[in-house]
Formats: structure tokens, sequence, C-alpha cells
């Protein structure tokens, strides 16, 4: 009777233990659009901030949820078909690649952005790169 | 605008690249893919900064780590957690000159080049010479190149539990569409 329980409990952990290594497994990306903001910042700010203390900044903000404002300067389609944004300066402003799965979903709000108007986008900061790197991307307002 | 100028004159220095003629693109594609019977795994990035210096053939590659991208959240965690080290090492570089360099190459038809200089992963300089091409398609300077890389030669220790998983060799592609910048 003993060993009946024994080995039910060994398989249960076994079966336990292998459910959760494929969850993890096949764990999917994070959705941004739930994560939740951990800074708001002007697209001004955040560039000042790089541009004097790369590291400090880097410290601060990457791999963060950012919400960040500015002037849209550049919208543009990469090779791959990604939607790029980028806020404030075409050369060292703040670029950000669009998810694409909320793109597929989201087309008419892309499509109804226009360069030179303001801009509000939730991202996560990758870092500095002559620019402040973030991917991926949502529009907000 | 003088506070502009002098913040691009410093971002330009810091990559290393002097003097008029330069390409850049900002958002050049590197790929990274091992394939085993076991499991192909494939890396990418669309935000990999590079320029080339039209005067020296000097050419500079920058990629933040964690750009790359896998199909599977656990693969990319093990990648920046496990293996690169990411928040150690954020960044890797690549910095080489095309041989046998001519301004000519960047006028004509794509042509077959080789580069050599040194590639910085895991924080580790490693001296490597690589085939590649470069030349003009639809007006437009396309580079690209293909080589292959071992982690252990960067410091990369893989544990011998999922060895088997990972390639000997991963296999990198790059790819650039470069823009006229500072001419």
């Amino acid at each position: 009777m003993k060993i009946k329980y024994i080995i039910f409990t060994i398989l249960a952990l076994g079966f336990i233990g292998a459910a959760i290594g494929l969850k993890m497994f096949f764990k999917p990306h994070a959705d941004i659009n739930k994560l939740e903001v951990e800074f708001k910042v002007e697209a001004t700010k955040l560039m000042d901030e790089f541009q004097k203390g790369e590291n400090t900044a880097t410290t601060k903000y990457s791999e963060k949820v950012l919400e960040i404002s500015g002037k849209l300067v550049t919208k543009s389609k990469l090779k791959n078909g990604t939607d790029l944004l980028i806020l404030e300066d075409d050369m060292q402003g703040v670029s950000c690649q669009l998810d694409s799965v909320w793109c597929a979903a989201n087309q008419p709000a892309i499509q109804s952005l226009e360069t030179g108007k303001p801009v509000t986008i939730k991202g996560i900061c990758k870092g500095y790169l002559m620019e402040i790197k973030v991917s991926p991307a949502v529009v907000v307002k | 605008m003088l506070k502009k100028l002098f913040i691009l004159v410093l971002l330009i220095s810091s990559v290393g690249v002097f003097g008029q003629g330069k390409f850049i693109a900002k958002n050049a594609f590197i790929s990274f893919y091992s394939s085993t019977p076991m499991e192909d795994i494939l890396g990418e990035s669309n935000e990999v900064v590079t320029i080339l210096d039209a005067e020296k053939g000097e050419i500079i590659f920058q990629a933040i780590m964690t750009t790359f991208h896998f199909k599977r959240a656990l693969m990319e965690e093990h990648f920046n957690e496990n293996y690169m080290e990411s928040s150690k090492f954020p960044k890797t570089k690549f910095k080489g000159t095309i041989e046998g360099f001519n301004k000519e190459m960047l006028k004509g038809p794509v042509a077959n080049i080789k580069i050599t200089g040194v590639l910085n992963v895991h924080g580790v300089d490693k001296t490597i010479t690589v085939p590649g091409t470069l030349g003009l398609v639809d007006g437009k300077l396309v580079g690209t190149s293909k080589f292959k890389v071992t982690p252990e030669d960067f410091g990369i220790v893989i544990p011998s539990v999922v060895r088997e998983k990972i390639g000997k060799e991963m296999e990198i592609t790059v790819k650039t569409d470069y823009l006229p910048f500072g001419q």
C-alpha cells in the first residue's frame, strides 16, 4: 500500500515538474501593452540624460518600461516590415521599433500619426547607440 | 544649435571616425544562427548602428545585446542572462578596415570584399578577417557579410548539459543599407 503511494507521489511530482518545464520553455514574450510603466518622461529630457551621462542613464532606464512623449520627426518602415518612429531628432533622438503584433491590430492608429505632431509611446528602453533605442513599443496617443 | 553641433561631433568621435565622407545606418541587421539536430537557435536585431568611413575604408558596427530577439522568450532570457551577461557587457562592437580599399568600391556594383578588424563580444577582443560584399543596389550602398564565430573564443561558457543543443559555431549574418552622412 505504502509503495503505491510513493509511486503515485513520484509520478505526480514528475508530471508537475514536466508541466512547469514545458510552460517555461514555451513561455510567450512579455506583452508590452500589459506591462506597468516605470518612468514617464519627455523625449528631450531622456536624450539630455543619456547625452550627459550614458552609464548613469543606462543603469536607470535600460530594460525598463518607459512612457515617452515628444515630437514625431520620422515615421518609416524597415525592410522586414517593422514600423519605426523617431522622436525629436532624426539622428540622435528616441528611436522606437513598434511591436509587430500590436501594429497588425492597430494599423489605423499608425496611419493617423503625423510627423511634426506630438506623440506618446510606451516601450522597453534598450540603451544608447547614437540615439536612444526603444523596442518593442506601442503608441499610447 | 552650437550645443547640438558639439554633441554631434562628440558622438562621432566617440565611435572613432573623423573626417569627411561617411555612410551610416542606424537600423542595420545582424543575426546569429546555430543549428543542431536538437534545436535551431536564431537571434535577430534590427537596431545595429554602423558607420563606414569613405576616406579610409574603416567600418564600425555597434549593437546592444538586448536588442537581439528570439522566437522563444526563454531563449532570449538565457542568451542575455547566462551566456552574454548583457547587464555586464551591454554592447558588442566591431571595428575593421576593408582590405585594399579604394573609393571606387563605394560607387560600383556589388563586389566581394574582405574586412579585418577586432570583434568585441562579452568583453573579449578577437581579431577576425571576414568575407563580405559591398556596392550599389538601386543607387544605395549595401553591405553584407556572413561568417562563423565560436562562443568559447569570447569566454562564453556553455554548460555541458545544454552544449548539445547549441551549435559549436554560430553563423553571423550582417545586412546593411548605408545612407550618406556628413558629406
